[in-house]
């Protein structure tokens, strides 16, 4: 069985004016089902430019980016959304929940993007909703979650399309100790149990023990941690 | 997409009913000019429109104008009988004393036969007979002035009174009521020694009928009744000034609601960075974005129709409005149109949106 992520030597810079700065020289990483794999470093290192890579949302300058066996080079804007939709399941620093929608609502969302709407996907939510313990806010709209809740809500809006790739950016940073532990926690839990493959970008070292690889971002490289 | 298109709308309610009242506005605005054009129009040119007189004999240098043409019919008469299918038209304007009215009423008076294409026919009250009795037929719009049948109306010039023994409808011409009279009366009258029009007029092309016309006369063209319309005084420039201000309300139109969805995109990139890099295509957020416009316009153009439908009903009497439903089709189309080139101006705007912004960054 291979990896659903695989990253072959993947090179990114940015073009800054008339300089060229390279983020990540030559990253190489193969994820697996079922394992939470950390990602950590410091700020400006180049943690979220290596999960935009590994998202499909940035094309690497050079590597190859393979998902479920296949390479995405060259893939046209609406094949990468496909990939997006149906193989990736992102929770983002910030919740990013749409405004008004209510709880149950964001879910159906992902789902009616990909046009797979009907009763099994309404019980779905519900098992998803209960398994992030929002099973009774259903019809709660953002405004009255706190921080904590709505981040439960992207966690379980990421696992919705039932995606092999789960990747996170510092999905903690706006929380206090107590519910980052709780919100890590649960996605290495998710992932653990649905098999998926999960990526976890932070900087905090105190969530590393819920995760199984541990990788640093040092000088444009990922450096494993043993 | 259309669920998520009502629920923002039902989520931010006022916002979208602000947007909606100003398409509301905009579109009452024009279905009442619109109304107002059409009803100005009819007012001007109502008699002819509703005339089966089609073809018109006229001066050559009258410029298509009715009143700077004239004839005289004595010799036609002789050589060729009006059995033949034509008939001489001939307006007159009057200034008439009512008992009901404090002002002189101004109305074309136009004598006819009443067995000829051109007398239209009551609504209400007797009809003209070929008889020398001075009685008028005249436009209904009348009643406003306080006339009723059975009334006398004076015309002090050449002393004459006139008896309104019915009313019709559709009839009026350069902003009067046109007063029908039989032509056996008129000419009992003696106002004039020979039988004189402003023009000859038939009711279908013939080409015999017609050739002997004008051979009959030193000069004349033959002239459809359209040009014979845009003809009347005031009439092309009062339709042209309406449906500039129409011209420029739609112009307006377009950018205000371009504008409006530009920004209401304009807020939502962030929301749509963010759906984007969840897998959501180009496709589905401006589908959704239309839809929403779509709805929007929809209903605003309903109420905006419902609207103008009020207005007509407390409109003062014998105010000029005439909306008909062709109209109402095509501007309603029209503003339909509008808001959705506003809208897509905004799609530009969602294809470019990098989905990649919505990772490393805080709302
Ligand atoms: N679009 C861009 N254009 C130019 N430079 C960029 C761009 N995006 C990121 N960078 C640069 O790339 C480097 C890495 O950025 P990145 O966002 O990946 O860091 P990070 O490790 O996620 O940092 P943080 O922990 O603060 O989120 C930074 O120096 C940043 O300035
Ligand atoms: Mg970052």
């Amino acid at each position: 069985m291979t990896a659903p992520l695989i990253l072959d030597k993947i090179v990114k810079g940015y073009q800054d004016g008339k300089e060229y700065q390279e983020i990540l020289s030559k990253v190489s990483l193969s994820v697996e089902k079922g394992q939470t794999t950390a990602v950590i470093g410091p700020s400006g290192s180049g943690k979220s430019t290596f999960l935009s890579v590994a998202g499909a949302l940035l094309s690497p300058d050079s590597g190859a980016v393979i998902i479920n066996g296949q390479s995405i080079a060259g893939f046209s804007a609406k094949q990468l959304a496909n990939i997006r939709l149906n193989q990736i399941g992102y929770i983002f620093q910030a919740a990013n929940l749409v405004p008004y929608l209510t709880v149950k609502e964001q879910l159906k969302l992902v789902i009616e993007m990909n046009r797979n709407w009907s009763k099994d996907a309404q019980l779905r939510v519900k098992e998803a909703l209960g398994d992030v313990g929002l099973g009774e806010r259903l019809n709660a709209y953002p405004h009255q979650l706190s921080g904590g809740e709505k981040q439960r809500v992207a966690i379980a809006r990421a696992f919705m399309n039932d995606p092999d790739i789960i990747l996170a950016d510092e999905p903690t940073a706006n929380l206090d100790q107590a519910r980052s532990h709780e919100i890590v926690r649960l996605i290495a839990k998710e992932a653990k149990e649905k098999n998926k493959a999960a990526i976890l970008v932070t900087h905090d070292e105190k969530l590393l023990e819920y995760c199984s690889v541990v990788y640093t971002i040092e000088a444009g490289e990922l450096v494993k941690r043993t | 997409m259309f669920a998520l298109a009502i629920k923002e709308i039902r989520f931010f309610k006022l916002k979208y009913s602000l947007i909606g009242f100003i398409l509301f506005l905009l579109a009452s605005l024009v279905f009442i000019v619109s109304g107002l054009a059409g009803g100005l129009s009819l007012n001007n040119v109502a008699m002819l429109e509703n005339s089966h007189a089609n073809h018109f004999f006229l001066s050559e240098d009258a410029e298509n104008r009715l009143d700077q043409s004239g004839y005289i019919v004595d010799d036609l008469l002789e050589a060729l009988p009006r059995e033949g299918g034509w008939e001489p038209f001939l307006i007159q304007n009057y200034r008439l004393d009512a008992d009901s009215s404090e002002t002189k009423l101004a109305v074309t008076m136009m004598p006819v036969d009443p067995n000829s294409f051109l007398y239209p026919g009551v609504i209400e009250g007797t009809d003209l007979s070929d008889s020398e009795a001075i009685e008028i037929v005249v436009d209904q719009s009348m009643k406003v002035d306080g006339v009723t049948i059975g009334d006398t109306l004076y015309e002090e010039d050449n002393d004459l009174s006139f008896e309104v023994i019915g009313f019709t409808e559709g009839q009026t011409y350069r902003h009067a009521p046109v007063a029908y009279l039989a032509e056996t009366a008129f000419y009992s009258l003696e106002l004039t020694p020979h039988t004189v029009a402003n023009a000859i007029v038939i009711e279908t092309e013939e080409t015999v009928l017609q050739a002997a016309i004008t051979g009959a006369f030193d000069e004349g063209v033959w002239v459809g009744k359209a040009d014979v319309i845009d003809g009347v005084p005031g009439h092309s420039s009062e339709q042209m000034s309406l449906n500039m201000m129409i011209f420029f309300l739609i112009v307006i139109a377009v950018f205000v609601l371009a504008a409006f969805f530009y920004i209401l995109t304009i807020q939502k990139l962030n929301q749509f960075g963010v759906l984007k890099a969840l897998g959501a295509s180009n496709q589905f957020l401006i589908g959704a974005t239309l839809l929403q416009v779509l709805t929007l316009t929809t209903v605003s153009l309903i109420l905006a129709i419902g609207f103008t439908y009020f207005i007509t009903t407390i409109l003062p009497e014998g105010m000029p409005f005439d909306f008909n439903s062709g109209l109402l089709v095509q501007y309603s189309v029209t503003m339909l149109a509008v808001s959705l080139i506003g809208a897509l101006l905004s799609a530009i705007k969602i294809v470019k949106i990098d989905p990649q912004q919505a990772i490393g960054r805080v709302e």
